[in-house]
């Protein structure tokens, strides 16, 4: 897996341009995180894709957008990943390394969650 | 207006609709000129032939909705062809936008995939910064289209904010110099080097600088078909046209090499069929980092300007060989290519409807091409030498880009012949616009080869589909009678011994001409070269040689 991170303009449209690289490429995005940043105007886009090759290419292509201000690819001791679980005795959120998270979510076998990656 | 000016615009092509007669007004008193065209693909594509010329951007403007969504074939037309064109949509108040409002289309979207950038302008106060920006993006790094969406509110709000000064960053990217040694290196080492020219290398006019290194090198050069005409076709080193409708030495030399300097070109699969097919030593220079590797593997990769990055290497190689096997050998090929092609017999040949421009064109001409079989006689046989310009949609191959890029291309050069090479089927996607050429007096030169067919389907189905004809017959248009209704002169060819005369007053006219050569319908483009991992397929015509047409 790997996790790509970029700073964008912070505006409609942009959200509909960036997946379209994807799109073209025919690569799932697994899993994506946008949020406000410390760069006034801009957000930051966290997101993931399985293989290395398509993420490079990704990332090239992400590279020529005018509303990507700069992108690359994070590894892994920048990356957190974050899960909200709803189990029988309500929500939890869970924050840890990819495969910490992974487990507990395995182990509690939660009716419904979500299960992301998060970096900086 | 200010920021329109200011960049030096000085005619746009359109069609005006409610949401743009706010701009409509204002540029009355503007002093840019307006082209009323008959349909806004035709205004699109026309932008486009006066980028490609001019090499700055070309303008067109259309309304919201329906007109903004006719500009799409021909803005994605100049993005694969990476042309500058900026195209200007109205777009319904910003208060209706999103309620499916009269004339609405969410036009913004649909040119997101097919621009390089696209704006859609919420706030009047940002619209010059905006429109601005789109010039700097158009000609920046790769060139191609921006759009520039403006609501009609914002049209009318604007309130004269100065726009921002022209920023023209006019500096090209250079290699780096570790990768230009390396290129040298690799290219001196080289026994059979080969250069093979794509659009980028045409964009950047660095035909001279690989010129210099292939007389340096002895290599040949070959072009793609965008390619075509970077540098001229009658130096003894130029191969000419490479790929699927190109000539059997250029082929010869591409399967054949052992270094291949590719600048500015994708390696298409109308190129070079499969990507397998290229297991040579690839050096590959393009300004756009995302081309390389994208189709094939290079063992070097160039990010950079194809001029500068030819004239960095160049000033690296201190070889100097005169001759060597290899230039000779594909040269004897190129020899025995130039196959006689001055057909003289009825019903006429293509061919030598081809034969007969490159000897009456002028040294500058501009030549334009539609799509099909009428463009790859033309890819194929036409001598682009000297001065003249060869200008084809070969990204999209759109049918219908030729007569109004060739009416764009006289508006960029207006003392320059400009000619259309055109088949019957892709004319009549855009004939329309022969009205806007009488109208505004622009002699532009349609030279029709008229098959009445669909002919390049025609072929196609003979040779993959075992010969089953379907969907390709147009015949039972009177072409010159179509031509007069328009305003322009008509002129039908039957015999070969009336097609210098024809072809000559048209060139000679101070308005359109259409000239209505009736081709043998039965001729079809050979060779026809299918590239594959395992070898290439070549499916010849006449040609008493191997490997010839
Ligand atoms: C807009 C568009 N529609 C369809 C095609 C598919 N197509 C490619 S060549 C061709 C036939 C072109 O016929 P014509 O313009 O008469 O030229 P010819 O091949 O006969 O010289 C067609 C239909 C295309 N390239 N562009």
């Amino acid at each position: 897996m790997e996790v790509i991170s970029m700073i964008v303009n912070d505006e409609f449209g942009v959200m509909q341009r960036i997946m379209g690289e994807f799109t073209r490429k025919r690569i799932n995005v697994e899993t994506i995180v946008v949020g406000k940043c410390e760069v006034p105007g801009k957000a930051r886009i966290v997101l993931t894709v399985l293989d290395k090759e398509m993420a490079d290419i990704a990332v090239e292509r992400l590279g020529r957008l005018h509303d990507v201000e700069d992108v690359e690819i994070v590894d892994e001791s920048r990356q957190s990943a974050y899960a909200l679980i709803s189990t029988s005795k309500g929500w939890i959120g869970l924050v840890g390394s990819r495969n910490e998270v992974a487990e507990i979510i395995e182990r509690a076998r939660p009716e419904h969650y979500i299960n992301t990656v998060n970096a900086l | 207006m200010d920021v329109l000016r200011s960049e030096n615009v000085e005619l746009m092509f359109g069609i005006p609709g409610a949401a743009t007669l706010p701009l409509y007004d204002e540029l009355l008193d503007s002093g840019i000129r307006h082209i009323l065209v008959r349909h806004e693909q035709g205004a699109a594509h026309m932008a486009d032939g006066y980028a490609r010329i001019k090499r700055s951007p070309g303008i067109c403007i259309a309304t919201s909705g329906a007109g903004a969504t006719n500009l799409v074939t021909g803005v994605a037309t100049a993005y694969l062809d990476s042309s500058p064109v900026i195209a200007i949509t109205g777009q319904v108040p910003t208060n209706v936008m999103g309620s499916d409002g009269f004339q609405e289309a969410d036009i913004f979207s649909l040119m997101m995939p097919i621009t390089k950038h696209n704006f859609r302008v919420t706030d009047p106060s940002t619209l010059a910064t905006d429109l601005r920006s789109a010039f700097r993006i158009s000609m920046s790094g790769r060139f191609g289209p921006v759009h520039i969406d403006i609501p009609k509110d914002v049209l009318t709000r604007e309130n004269g904010v100065q726009p921002p000064p022209t920023s023209v960053d006019a500096t090209r990217p250079g290699p780096r110099s570790d990768e230009a040694l390396v290129a040298a290196k690799m290219l001196m080492a080289a026994e059979r080097p080969l250069i093979m020219l794509g659009g980028g290398a045409k964009w950047s006019r660095a035909g001279t600088e690989a010129l210099a290194i292939a007389e340096k090198l002895a290599a040949p050069i070959v072009t793609t078909l965008m390619g075509k005409g970077a540098v001229p076709e009658t130096h003894p080193l130029v191969l000419g046209l490479v790929g699927m409708h190109g000539r059997a030495a250029a082929n010869y030399a591409l399967d054949n090499c052992d270094v291949l300097l590719a600048v500015g070109a994708r390696f298409s699969d109308r190129t070079v069929g499969e990507a397998g097919s290229c297991n040579m030593k690839v050096i590959h220079v393009d300004i756009d980092r995302t081309e390389l590797g994208k189709n094939i593997c290079p063992t070097l990769g160039i990010v950079a300007d194809a001029k500068a990055a030819l004239s960095a290497i160049n000033d690296l190689i201190d070889l100097k060989i005169h001759s060597s096997m290899w230039s000779k050998s594909s040269g004897d090929m190129m020899g025995r290519c130039d196959c006689d092609i001055d057909v003289c017999e009825d019903p006429i040949s293509p061919r030598k409807v081809i034969f007969e421009l490159n000897r009456i064109l002028p040294q500058d001409a501009i030549i334009v091409t539609e799509v099909g079989q009428c463009q790859m006689w033309a890819a194929h046989f036409l001598e682009i030498r000297d001065q003249r310009t060869f200008v084809t949609s070969g990204g999209l191959g759109t049918m219908g880009f030729g007569l109004p890029a060739a009416i764009g291309a006289k508006f960029a050069a207006p003392d320059r012949k400009v000619i259309d090479i055109a088949g019957d089927g892709s004319f009549m996607m855009v004939c329309q616009e022969l009205a806007t050429a009488s109208k505004e007096n622009i002699p532009v030169a349609v030279v029709l080869m008229n098959n009445t067919r669909l002919g390049m389907i025609k072929q196609h189905q003979r040779i993959f589909y075992g010969n089953r004809l379907t969907a390709q017959d147009l015949s039972g248009v009177d072409m010159v009678k179509l031509a007069e209704a328009f305003g322009a002169e008509g002129i039908r060819v039957d015999d070969y011994r009336d097609l210098v005369p024809a072809l000559e007053t048209a060139l000679e006219s101070e308005g359109p001409v259409l000239v209505d050569i009736q081709i043998n319908r039965e001729e079809d483009i050979f060779p026809l070269t299918l590239r594959t991992a395992a070898g290439s397929t070549v499916y010849r015509g006449s040609c008493p040689y191997n490997g010839g047409c």
